[in-house]
């Protein structure tokens, strides 16, 4: 519980207006985009690193957890302050100081908004590749502290691949410098690797280096409706052994075209299994050339329609359905949890046939969509939390959804994150060792546990 | 349940539970992108009502100024992917408020005392809301049509009513106004949560027509459009109306019998009418590149996007162009908060200024006296050469 001295000396380091301690405003921050919640004592919205590095040396004396946050989107509990304690906003540091086009790098404060940041670098011929569905309202701090995935993984990798060098404030309160910002570093451990995605257990990111890419000069979108989930599979493997990697690769199963139907009525098939959203992007002669490869696997495997858009009002309406695809579901049942369990490319067709047969089983209605390209799929559990018995059921599907995706050689999550939702089935996956490891890195980095306490399994001895 | 006066819909449980949290109406909300602050969205408001429902928190104070901070332009049901009628959580947790007994902010009650005591929030007398009128239309007589003006012309500036009534004139259209007698189409006082005295004037309103035999209503006014599409009858924008007869709990127990009978247009819906009928002749040239906005009450909550398009493509020289959001993603011009936060009225306006003085607009048309007040406020506070105009005045300039 945060004392009346400790109250005083946030107000003084972070000035009255930026400190709240309101039964209303304590709710406000007690979630992200799970179902955990969590009251916090107080909440403080810094101004600078300094004023971040006085809060975390405060904490260490007082002995009161931190939990930084950023708009507060996760889908893990990453940002959900179970030790109570403080939530540190970190939406005040919010400014894109500098874009190098000569040396390709981006330097951001981490309240930055990820979407704001790549349409700031594409006004100057640049991409910043990750794109987490978030990206509106996910901060780019946040996005490191989870390394944040989205639909451009496949080709260009996730937000760990993006981050050149980071000032973090340290556990203890002190400024690390980690990277740097030229194109290949090799001194000293890479702190940098290791800060992107601890889930603000490790640091607290005050300064982000990005790395940037030439904006490809042209994109081709295409559309495959498939009657059968095994043809659709099928030609994934196959579009990725034709030697194209292509910028996107997503699916949609049947639960989630019926869902997009009953909402968006686009005209989607609803007998049929499986829909492939594809793109292509770089120079026009090869993006056209990769697209053609692809219309021909997609026909070659028995695909019921292939659609390729002609201008940018066609490829809107083919992205329409993967769009639409989490708020169609979303509007099945009050309550939908989005899951993250993702295996290696070739076994998507198991794990969609697995997770269809753990759906039936458990009387759960799940729908499965996401990016199969590079096998992180997102299957969608829709329930209603109010309904304990059907619940039980639903959080039982959902471990054993965990547990096929670790038996396929996959793991729990491939962008979303361990937090609290799979702290519990960490072991499973990194083993005894690993969880040591991890422990053990983090109390020597963070003696007192005031940083993000509770989270990935790390508080046990 | 902590207080069992706090009553919501059966249906609004549901709306509370099926968010998601995703919070994307962060990117939207023109009041969470001026604080920062997650109780001034609708996912923070909508865990706040869930809270109480939980017996986690009270009708405290704190919950009550969260509740009435916001502008109600229901931009975040459009961006949510759950489609949570947040504008119908607000507006119910306010009646909730009202009927709890919980007392009103300050600004609010003011306005309240007014409604209910002169039937308009201006405070003004009944007897004088006519007085800007030519003598035909100060007092009612049968007719299909009636014309209502609504409080801010009556009362505060008559001038897009006079230009109006001129333009429907000289198109030969024929309507009757109640004058001297209309009365407040009851909208602030509902969206303060105070649903009896709205029922009431809905009633009363309602009444009155009828014995005229009116058939359609007319308004110039985008918040008395709303209240009469949404309230009064079920013709509501972009979702079901949230006083639909269905919902027992949001009216009196005797409700005045449905209105579904009445047609229900804004003064543009009729003046894009008559241009295509060759009524109404735009003939003057204008030659200004012109962006309209959509306010949000003739916008998103009356439906109402192309007819206000129509008239301005119909003048010569007019050049038109959309704001970055337009239509039913149109965003605020902050204009509710006028009377209880004017700096971030104020502020929020500036926003919506600077969108299009980067796209060269040389004019915003608007469709709505509040708009047009807020958004002079934030061109002002700018510095801004912009000039902002009711499209009524930009046709009246045209036809004569």
């Amino acid at each position: 519980m945060l004392g009346d001295a400790a109250r005083s000396r946030l107000r003084e380091i972070v000035g009255a207006p930026h400190f709240l301690d309101s039964l209303e405003d304590r709710i406000s921050y007690s979630y992200d985009a799970t179902l955990y919640e969590a009251l916090p004592d107080a909440i403080v919205y810094p101004g600078s690193v300094e004023e971040v590095a006085a809060v975390v040396r405060l904490a260490n004396e007082e002995r009161f957890a931190v939990t930084p946050r950023g708009a507060g989107t996760g889908l893990s509990g990453g940002s959900i302050p179970i030790a109570g304690g403080l939530v540190m906003v970190l939406t005040r540091l919010n400014r894109i100081v500098a874009i190098s086009t000569d040396d390709l790098y981006a330097v951001v404060e981490p309240g930055v908004i990820t979407a704001d940041l790549a349409a700031a670098v594409a006004r100057r011929g640049l991409l910043y590749p990750p794109d987490p569905a978030s990206q509106t309202v996910s901060t780019i701090g946040g996005n490191v502290a989870e390394n944040a995935g989205g639909l451009r993984g496949l080709k260009y990798g996730v937000t760990r691949h993006y981050i050149l060098g980071l000032e973090v404030v340290t556990p203890k309160g002190e400024i690390l410098h980690t990277g740097s910002a030229t194109v290949k570093c090799v001194t000293g451990y890479d702190l940098t690797q290791l800060m992107v995605g601890s889930e603000g257990t490790l640091g607290v990111v005050t300064r982000i280096w990005c790395k940037l890419v030439p904006m490809p000069e042209h994109k081709e979108s295409m559309l495959a409706i498939f009657d059968h989930m095994d043809d659709a599979a099928r030609t994934v493997a196959a579009i990725i052994r034709s030697g194209v990697i292509p910028a996107t690769l997503e699916f949609l199963d049947r639960v989630t075209i019926n869902a997009v139907e009953d909402f968006k009525k686009i005209g989607l098939p609803r007998q049929a299994e499986a829909i492939l959203l594809i793109e292509t992007d770089g120079q026009r002669s090869a993006a056209q050339a990769e697209a053609d490869k692809v219309v021909a696997i997609c026909r070659e495997n028995h695909a019921g329609s292939v659609q390729k858009a002609a201008d940018e009002t066609e490829r809107a309406q083919l992205w329409l359905a993967r769009r639409s695809a989490l708020s169609s579901l979303a509007r099945v049942r009050p309550t939908t949890i989005l899951e993250d369990a993702t295996v290696p490319r070739s076994r998507v067709p198991d794990m969609v046939r697995g997770v269809r047969e753990i759906a039936e089983r458990h009387r759960i209605l799940i729908g499965n969509f996401g990016h199969a390209g590079d096998g992180n799929l997102h299957p969608t559990v829709l329930t209603d939390i109010r309904d304990k018995e059907e619940y039980a059921r639903a959080e039982k599907a959902i471990e054993e959804i965990f547990d096929l995706a670790l038996s396929l050689g996959g793991t729990l999550s491939g962008e979303h994150g361990i937090g609290m939702a799979k702290a519990p089935f960490l072991k499973r996956e990194t083993g005894a060792v690993g969880i040591k490891t991890m422990r053990s890195i983090k109390r020597a980095l963070d003696p007192n546990n005031i940083l993000n306490p509770g989270k990935m399994m790390l508080d046990e001895a | 349940m902590a207080d069992s006066s706090f009553v919501l819909r059966p249906s609004s449980f549901n709306e509370i539970y099926r968010c998601m949290k995703c919070g994307n109406c962060r990117e939207v909300c023109p009041v969470f992108l001026e604080t920062g602050h997650e109780a001034m969205v609708a996912r923070g408001r909508v865990q706040l009502l869930k809270a109480v429902l939980e017996d986690r928190l009270d009708l405290s104070d704190g919950l009550r100024d969260r509740v009435y901070a916001c502008l109600n332009c229901n931009a975040c049901y459009v961006a949510c992917p759950c489609g949570i009628e947040v504008d119908q959580l607000i507006l119910a947790s306010r009646i909730a408020m009202v009927r709890a007994g919980k007392p009103l902010p300050d600004s609010q009650r003011v306005l309240r005392e007014r409604i209910v005591g002169e039937q308009n929030p201006y405070g003004q007398k009944q007897s004088e809301r006519g007085a800007w009128l030519p003598e035909k239309y100060r007092k009612p007589r049968p007719s299909p049509v009636v014309f209502h003006a609504g409080c801010a012309i009556s009362y505060a500036n008559n001038r897009v009513g006079k230009m109006a009534i001129a333009i429907l004139e000289s198109a030969s259209a024929d309507f009757m106004m109640m004058g001297d007698e209309e009365q407040c189409c009851g909208d602030p006082i509902l969206r303060m949560g105070d649903v009896d005295s709205a029922e009431a004037q809905r009633r009363r309103n309602i009444e009155e027509y009828r014995k005229y035999g009116v058939e359609t209503i007319v308004t110039a006014c985008a918040g008395c459009l709303k209240m009469f599409k949404s309230y009064y009858t079920e013709q509501a924008g972009l979702q079901p109306s949230p006083f639909s007869t269905r919902d027992s709990e949001l009216r009196t127990q005797d409700s005045a019998p449905s209105a579904q009978d009445f047609r229900v247009i804004h003064t543009l819906e009729w003046f894009a009418e008559l241009i295509g009928q060759g009524r109404l002749k735009p003939q003057k040239p204008l030659a200004k590149r012109v962006a309209y906005f959509d306010g949000c009450d003739i916008g998103r909550h009356s439906g109402v996007y192309e007819a206000p398009r129509q008239v301005l493509r119909s003048i010569p020289g007019v050049e038109l162009i959309e704001f970055p959001a337009h239509h039913e993603t149109s965003r605020c011009c902050g204009g509710p908060l006028m009377a209880s936060d004017p700096e971030m009225a104020a502020s929020i306006a500036s926003k919506r200024i600077r969108e299009v003085l980067d796209a060269s607009a040389e004019m915003i048309a608007v469709a709505c006296p509040t708009c047009m007040v807020n958004l002079r406020d934030g061109a002002n506070r700018l510095g801004a050469k912009m000039e902002i105009q009711d499209v009524t005045a930009l046709l009246y300039r045209v036809l004569k």
